[in-house]
């Protein structure tokens, strides 16, 4: 008989089923990633021309951060509560030195030289550290028997802040994921719906002004070349013109693996990142495509239903505000590419190449599937920094 | 502990799937919108924005001898080209440029002049950095282009003369086509078509023909035949489909043959190129130009000036240090010596002058002049070349001793009207169109063409001097044969021509010869008979074209007619005459100084076939230098009789887009 506190069984009791929906995008991930390097028929010598180092690259970051998701399962929930503030704190005083300087600048990108040959990106780092210090924050404040509009104000200003200093630097899609994660957080921490319909309304009356008064240039152009992308189609709306392009010539089923052409005419700016979708759609189609779509919401399904079953608030509002997060990811990076969205720097998690998302993404997995082991337990959170 | 947030998840819970839900619906509606109902549109655009279509200069219309030997072929060219977009800012260009200088030859001269082009003309366009290249360097250049951004080595098709020199006037070269040039044709092609340059065809065309020109492997014809016949010869363009990537490097080319334009139209021309280098040969070191004419069909079988440059050097852009050198040449090799050369004729005129006065009757064949070595005319002596005279001279011994008191005295009475009027009839004072740049018309004066040209009234003694050829009297080499051909033929002779096929030279212009009296040509060409052929003939030495009687059958033992001439490029003072009153000997003076030497001549005397005028520049006395060189060319003539054979007619080609010819 195994213990119920042995490690095997606690491996034993992972969320395998969501587990093996990562796996399965993942390595879906790899095989895109594999074609989006190779071609079936090159162009130079027609013959069949394969570089598998993007995939093998994605293949192994995968299996180290499933590796790392395993342990963060692991250890103890109430570890990563107490972690919460530490790292949320930790992360504005990055934000607030990324503006001061000590800045590594990739494009919108901002990252922080913490060590040398170190470098982090705080605002990455807020997608999880958000939800997690207002889970704990309204673990607490429920525990301490608070339930008023003001708690969720001060919930809603632990979010601002950060927000305001991603804007700066300025990265709008992130801003805009972290911002919707954290208000995804108070809308499960129950707000009234009435405040949430006020607030919404206040919004839809706020956007002219924000569009017109607080938004650099180069995003208003964004906005406006995603509802003319052929007005401009050698300038900002080019990238997005050659990816409908792919997307729309891939038909229902496909043109088949490696059997892309626009990826071979390096038409496709970023295309084994942000864009990968397009080769996603071009070579499987709309069946492809759909079938992907799927696996995300049967993903995203699960989280919720684990944050559901969470006794604890803190497991609950952490786990809701991830899904919150993926759902964010998804939809902003297919919206982006097929049109519906502004081109903003959002990678398609477990799909795209790149090593930040996956982290972010498979801690996120990681503390999931703690809430989901940790289901039963309705911690108490006092004692804690 | 609150249990509010717990009892209301599922709810919220609810809100946000169906919210997902709904989002995720839309991107699958969207999806379903471009792959499912749009999909045939990407689909075209996908293939339009890979695929862009560029000018494929055509085959140019390759020039033959009337034997089919190529003049002017294609052959294959290797070239560089730069497209500044690509290669980026002023000092990227600058780099690259200098890298490839490492791979192929690359003048300084020529570096700077592409830098200038690529940095300041259109940046979309592609640059000829250089071409005739080996496969080597070609190789090279490919193999490095990766690294040579906007770089792109390139096969094509460039113009190339395989016997050089020898038809630099006739046909002239291609190079690069400057502005003016594609000005030109553009004003040519809209007239041809009837479309003017405001009319939106019009300015496609325009458009069209501009980017054609710019092409880095096409060239455009810029003197003679070349440029006369660049409409012909250029073809229609035809178009390729590049494969380009979204940087605009093209990836490779596909299949166009459904694209193809029309070539160029092939051009055969009347001359034997091997009697024209056996002409040219014999020249030597002599500048000068020799011209024959086949009086049976008026194909012009030789026209050569010599010496000339190689047309190959122009092609590609010759460098500036070479054309000056050329350009301040004392021999002129720039110069169509035989279509553009004005000479006064010299005494070849007086055969001009002894038709003129049986024609109008002035003289008669019988009538004699005495000829004391010099004769006065108006207040004045005119001077016979021999001071010591020839005695009593009539028409026949007049031509035959090229005795000049015999022509002053046909002259005085035929009159200058007279004069003119048959020298016309002979082809002397008109500009013959032969389909090539260039040509002049001479002069042949008149009283009215005095008032014209001078401004002041024809005097009698002007008269005097024209009997002889010298005084206003001029003429090219062309025009030469063309009346010695005449002489030759009589009225029937037709008019000569360079051009067989292939192009078009329409020439309404030409003035017939007419009937002359009957005897009026049989008495001049016995007189021209007696030159070569009679004991105290000028050019006795030289009748003779087949001593060893080698020749093929008609022509077996055949003899030449001709008449020399020396014409004076000074006039001759007093001091230059010695005691006897004769003129310094022309190989005591320098070489500009010296007289011009013309020979006219037919062959054989019985039946003309040949008619040839020489004209050697400062080469002294006519019939000591000219008449070897006249003789030499027609027994050349006559020996292969290359006018006996029907010209070359090339075969008709389908489709030659890209073919390249080997040559």
């Amino acid at each position: 008989m195994i213990r119920k506190d042995s490690l095997l069984y606690k491996l034993t009791q992972l969320h395998w089923f969501l587990l093996l929906t990562i796996i399965a995008l993942a390595m879906f991930g790899t095989l895109v990633l594999f074609s989006a390097g190779s071609s079936a028929h090159d162009l130079a010598t027609g013959l069949l021309h394969i570089d598998a180092s993007y995939a093998i690259a994605h293949a192994t970051r995968f299996l180290l951060m499933l590796g790392v998701a395993i342990v963060v399962a692991l250890l103890p929930l109430r570890l990563w509560a107490a972690v919460a503030y530490p790292a949320y704190i930790a992360g504005v005083a990055m934000l607030v030195m990324v503006d001061f300087g000590g800045v590594v600048v990739n494009g919108a990108e901002r990252w922080l030289q913490v060590l040398p040959g170190f470098r982090l990106q705080p605002s990455e780092f807020m997608k999880l550290a958000v939800p997690l210090a207002l889970a704990r924050y309204y673990h607490q404040s429920f525990s301490a028997g608070r339930n008023s509009l003001w708690i969720h104000m001060v919930a809603f200003l632990m979010v601002a802040v950060p927000v305001a200093l991603v804007l700066r630097q300025p990265d709008l899609g992130t801003a805009l994921m972290i911002l919707g994660t954290g208000c995804a957080v108070i809308f499960f921490a129950g707000i009234s719906l009435r405040v949430v319909g006020g607030i919404l309304l206040l919004i839809a009356l706020m956007v002219p002004v924000v569009y017109f008064f607080a938004l650099h240039d180069y995003q208003r152009q964004r906005i406006e070349t995603m509802f003319d992308p052929e007005a401009d189609p050698l300038g900002a709306g080019y990238q997005l013109q050659q990816g409908l392009i792919a997307v729309g010539s891939g038909g229902v089923a496909g043109k088949g693996f490696m059997e892309g052409a626009q990826k071979q005419l390096d038409y496709i700016p970023e295309q084994h990142t942000d864009f990968i979708f397009t080769i996603v759609a071009e070579e499987f189609g709309f069946v492809g495509a759909g079938v992907m779509l799927v696996a995300w919401g049967v993903a995203l399904i699960q989280g919720m239903q684990i944050a559901g079953n969470s006794r604890s608030t803190f497991g609950g509002l952490a786990a809701a505000g991830f899904v919150s997060t993926l759902l964010l990811y998804v939809v902003i990076n297919i919206g982006m590419v097929i049109g519906l969205l502004p081109v903003v720097g959002i990678p398609l998690p477990l799909i795209s190449y790149g090593g930040t998302v996956i982290v972010t993404v498979m801690i996120g997995f990681g503390l999931l599937m703690a809430v989901h082991l940790n289901r039963a337990n309705d911690m108490t959170l006092r004692g804690l920094f | 502990m609150s249990r509010d947030w717990r009892n209301q998840f599922p709810s919220r819970r609810n809100m946000f799937l169906v919210g997902g839900g709904v989002v995720f619906l839309g991107l699958t509606a969207r999806l379903a919108e471009l792959q499912l109902f749009r999909q045939a549109e990407f689909e075209t655009k996908a293939r339009e924005i890979r695929i862009r279509l560029e000018p494929a200069p055509p085959h140019r219309g390759t020039i033959y001898d009337r034997t089919g030997r190529v003049l002017a072929g294609s052959k294959r060219n290797f070239y560089v080209t730069i497209r500044p977009e690509l290669a980026g800012d002023r000092t990227q260009i600058i780099d690259v440029i200098d890298r490839l200088s490492r791979l192929i030859p690359l003048a300084e001269s020529k570096k700077r002049s592409v830098i200038q082009e690529a940095t300041t003309g259109p940046r979309f366009r592609d640059i000829l950095v250089a071409d005739d290249l080996t496969w080597e360097e070609f190789a090279q250049v490919n193999v490095m282009s990766p690294e040579l951004s906007g770089v792109s080595a390139e096969v094509g098709e460039l113009r190339s003369y395989p016997l050089q020199a020898a038809f630099y006037h006739t046909i002239g070269y291609v190079q690069k086509a400057n502005e003016a040039d594609i000005a030109r044709m553009s004003e040519i092609e809209l007239k041809a078509a009837n479309e003017s340059l405001e009319s939106p065809a019009g300015k496609a065309r325009a458009a069209a023909l501009r980017r054609l020109y710019r092409h880095p492997a096409m060239r455009v014809g810029k003197s003679g035949i070349e440029a006369f016949g660049e409409v012909e010869l250029k073809g229609e363009p035809g178009k390729i489909r590049m494969l380009q990537n979204a940087g605009g490097r093209v990836i490779d080319r596909l299949p166009s043959d459904d694209l193809a334009g029309d070539p160029g139209a092939d051009v055969v021309l009347s001359i034997d190129a091997e009697l024209q280098n056996y002409a040219i040969s014999r020249f030597g070191a002599e500048a000068g130009s020799a011209v024959v004419i086949d009086v049976a069909t008026g194909e012009v079988v030789c026209m050569m000036s010599t010496p000339a440059p190689d047309p190959n050097a122009f092609v590609s852009g010759i460098g500036s240090s070479l054309f000056k050198s050329l350009q301040t040449d004392e021999r002129n090799p720039l110069y169509h010596k035989a279509y553009d050369g004005v000479y006064p004729p010299g005494s070849t005129f007086k055969i001009v002058v002894a038709a003129a006065a049986l024609e109008s009757g002035a003289m008669k064949p019988e009538d004699t002049v005495p000829c004391p070595g010099k004769a006065w005319y108006y207040n004045r002596f005119y001077n016979c070349w021999r001071p010591e005279g020839h005695g009593t001279v009539n028409l026949h011994t007049g031509i035959q001793k090229s005795c000049d008191c015999y022509f002053y005295r046909a002259a005085e009475r035929t009159g200058i009207e007279a004069i003119a009027d048959v020298a016309k009839r002979f082809g002397l004072g008109h500009r013959y169109e032969l389909g090539l740049t260039g040509g002049k018309s001479g002069s042949v004066p008149n009283d009215a063409w005095k008032r014209k040209v001078i401004g002041e009234q024809w005097y009698a003694g002007d008269t005097i001097s024209a009997g002889i050829g010298q005084g206003y009297v001029t003429a090219t080499p062309f025009q030469l044969a063309v009346m010695c051909a005449r002489i030759a033929g009589g009225d029937k002779t037709p008019d000569p021509h360079v051009i067989v096929s292939g192009m078009k030279v329409p020439d309404n212009s030409i003035t017939p010869m007419g009937q002359f009296k009957p005897g009026v040509l049989e008495a001049v060409r016995a007189g021209m008979f007696g030159v070569t052929s009679e004991p105290g003939g000028t050019a006795l030495r030289f009748g003779a074209l087949d001593e060893k009687n080698e020749l093929p059958a008609p022509y077996t033992g055949a003899r030449m007619a001709g008449k020399s001439g020396s014409a004076q490029v000074r006039v001759i003072s007093a001091a230059e005459r010695d005691s006897r009153g004769r003129a310094i000997a022309n190989d005591k003076l320098p070489w500009k100084l010296r007289d011009h030497a013309l020979f006219v001549a037919f062959a054989p005397t019985d039946k003309p076939r040949y008619a040839v005028a020489v004209v050697v520049e400062h080469g002294g006395s006519g019939s000591s230098v000219a008449a070897p060189f006249a003789r030499d060319i027609l027994a050349h003539a006559l020996k292969y009789d290359t006018g006996a054979r029907k010209p070359f007619a090339p075969q008709q080609r389908e489709v030659a887009g890209s073919e390249v010819k080997p040559t």
